[in-house]
């Protein structure tokens, strides 16, 4: 199950890559945040650790629900452009994609080693990094460079989960708060913006 | 309690920030003077001070860092008395930054406090979230494009940050569990670790983002980019006390590298210094207003700072660290009034001062000019000195004397090209150009004298021995 998981995050995060409209990348991050919360879940239930049962909750409500419903309703109320075309050619992209997972797989091989736990999940959080700043590198808009930042965030969090089998609570959740400070300055931003028009 | 104190000047300068009427802008200065109380009582009590269990303890580097950063605090809050009379600045703005102002403190107590990895990431995050939007405050295309530009990049770098410190945790949970992410007991069973590689590829990758965030090689040009769009406020925020949270940083996590593999760390840190500065001063040499000159000043400085804490000098770098976060913000807030008569002018900047404010103006600016550049009596020149003098120390421990005196001649080269470029500014400033009466307000020279005031301090063989006794 832990496995399947895994692969539903890298493969949400890879369509994510190609997507050329906003809503659908929503709905990607989205999937994506639900399957890390799900994969914390499971891991916690599994070592039986209860705050990671707890973080994998609150990934769920505020990664999977809130951030993507609130993104939706700023991209409505500022009219963000919803047709957001990457600049790297699809066809170069697909290239791409697995030429960086077999680089990161290559470069984490000394450190699987001394991971003795879920070692192959660290070489997948540290491609999924790379492929969240391909897809802030990819666009021009600001909208889906956001969502490459919130997908960064997500794959240090799977980092967090499979190398060390949980940060500390007070660390899971001083995260969480940032990332909705994060979430309000990126609101600042786009309401100065219009108050300006 | 005390965590309390020191969180209570922030909290009410956030209540305050949304009172409507004029004379809030008075109390919100005032709240930024009573930051120093607690601060400076937290200085005066016996060290090491548990403020939060483990997590926040004080020591004499933690207090340093805090005084500086809040007397740069004061200075910065004195300018912004006058912002309005030389940019044109809306009330809102005003107080929402003293709103995100608040949150920034509130952030950096607890990284510079935090003895614990997570906390100092998660008070480092929050400060620099609450600096995108006082980049804001000045209503230009430019600034908005650069506070876009300082939120995707400053997320990159703190993203590397955590990643790093992942990494580092995983290395040294096997032996430490859930504390290996205290830097003090990290630091005590450096030794102990048993994937000493996986901490150093995590140090590695935490300093990258450091590096990033300070300005460092590659990304030289970002900070002076936004320093230029922002007002000049917010530059001597970021220059004097942001970097200030970063490098505190590299100071704890060095200090536990250095007890994992020290010809590493040296080597990957001063190759990275070196070429950074390399770089640098060159970009200094071709910059044409005082903004970019003085940013890509501030990240020279901190890359000597980085440069003597890894070569066995740290109390050099200390030294460095408070010369620099003193003369930098003073010379970002004089920008407002060198900068009169335009942004890229500085022919003529240093002259049409008159009276005795604008006398003392001059002055002061002259000499935190030439005291960025080293001459003596600056901080600054004792601090290379030491600075210098412990890396050749270092290299006769080593076989490689020779590499290290070409190393040091080759950085003596290239802060010529700096010398060189501000003498050469300095002349234009005072000598060449047209001269054109400039105002000077009472509470921007009162932030300067501030700043002269606490350069002098740092020069008192007192403050020295505290320094030394740091290191």
């Amino acid at each position: 199950m832990i496995d399947f998981l895994i692969g539903l995050f890298l493969a949400s995060l890879i369509v994510a890559l190609f997507t050329t409209r906003l809503y659908r990348l929503l709905l990607w991050y989205s999937l994506n945040s639900l399957t890390l919360g799900l994969l914390a879940l499971g891991i916690g239930k599994n070592i039986d650790d209860s705050a990671m049962i707890i973080t994998g909750v609150v990934t769920i409500v505020i990664k999977a629900i809130a951030i993507p419903y609130v993104l939706k309703n700023l991209s409505q109320k500022f009219h963000f452009v919803r047709q957001i075309t990457p600049e790297i050619k699809v066809q170069y992209a697909i290239m791409l994609v697995p030429a960086i997972l077999v680089f990161t797989f290559y470069l984490s091989e000394p450190i699987v080693h001394m991971i003795h736990t879920n070692a192959n999940y660290v070489a997948i959080s540290i491609s999924s990094l790379f492929l969240s700043l391909l897809l802030m590198m990819e666009h021009k808009n600001v909208a889906p460079k956001i969502i490459g930042f919130l997908s960064m965030e997500n794959s240090l969090f799977l980092l967090g989960v499979t190398a060390t089998d949980g940060m500390p609570m007070l660390v899971e959740l001083g995260i969480f708060f940032d990332l909705l400070m994060a979430i309000v300055v990126i609101n600042l931003l786009f309401h100065k913006e219009e108050m300006r028009v | 309690m005390m965590l309390a104190l020191l969180l209570l000047p922030a909290l009410i300068m956030f209540g305050v920030s949304f009172i409507k009427k004029e004379k809030a802008k008075y109390l919100l200065a005032f709240t930024s003077f009573v930051i120093l109380l607690p601060i400076v009582k937290l200085f005066l009590l016996p060290k090491p001070y548990n403020i939060l269990g483990s997590y926040l303890v004080a020591d004499k580097l933690d207090t340093y860092v805090l005084l500086v950063s809040s007397i740069v605090g004061i200075g910065v809050t004195m300018a912004l008395l006058t912002l309005d009379k030389h940019v044109k600045v809306s009330p809102n703005a005003y107080r929402r930054f003293y709103r995100f102002f608040a949150i920034f403190w509130v952030g950096l107590i607890f990284s510079i406090l935090s003895n614990h990895m997570g906390i100092y990431w998660i008070g480092l995050e929050l400060a620099t979230l609450s600096t995108v939007y006082m980049i804001k405050t000045n209503y230009t295309p430019a600034a908005h494009k650069e506070a876009w530009n300082y939120m995707i990049v400053g997320a990159i770098a703190i993203s590397l940050v955590l990643f790093g410190i992942i990494l580092m945790y995983a290395s040294a949970k096997p032996i430490l569990g859930e504390d290996a992410m205290n830097f003090d007991l990290l630091l005590a069973h450096a030794k102990d670790i048993p994937s000493p590689f996986l901490f150093e590829m995590g140090f590695a990758v935490t300093t990258i983002g450091m590096f990033v965030k300070m300005g460092f090689f590659p990304m030289n040009l970002w900070l002076a980019n936004i320093e230029r769009a922002s007002f000049y406020p917010v530059a001597a925020l970021f220059s004097g006390i942001l970097e200030s949270a970063v490098v505190i940083g590299f100071f704890r996590f060095s200090k536990i590298a250095m007890a994992v593999n020290y010809d590493h760390l040296f080597i990957f840190v001063f190759v990275y210094t070196i070429l950074t500065i390399f770089i640098v001063s060159f970009l200094i040499y071709r910059a044409k207003d005082f903004m970019r000159l003085f940013s890509l000043s501030g990240v020279e400085h901190m890359a000597l700072i980085v440069m003597f804490w890894v070569s066995g000098a740290p109390f050099a770098a200390l030294l460095h660290f408070g010369a620099h976060a003193f003369l930098k913000p003073a010379l970002f807030l004089s920008t407002g009034v060198l900068e009169s008569n335009g942004k890229y002018r500085i022919a003529g900047a240093l002259r049409g001062y008159k009276g005795v404010k604008g006398g003392i103006f001059w002055f002061l600016v002259s000499l935190f000019l030439l005291a960025i550049i080293s001459l003596p009596p600056s901080p600054m020149f004792f601090s290379e000195l030491y600075g210098f003098g412990a890396m050749i120390a270092t290299a006769k421990e080593s076989d490689h004397m020779l590499a290290m005196i070409a190393a040091i001649l080759f950085l003596l080269i290239l802060l010529s090209i700096i010398f060189y470029r501000f003498v050469a500014i300095y002349q234009s400033m005072k000598y060449e150009g047209v001269e054109k009466e400039k105002t000077v307000y009472g509470s921007e020279l009162f932030s300067l004298v501030i700043f002269a005031i606490s350069l002098l301090v740092l020069l008192l063989p007192q403050t020295m021995s505290f320094l030394r006794s740091i290191s």
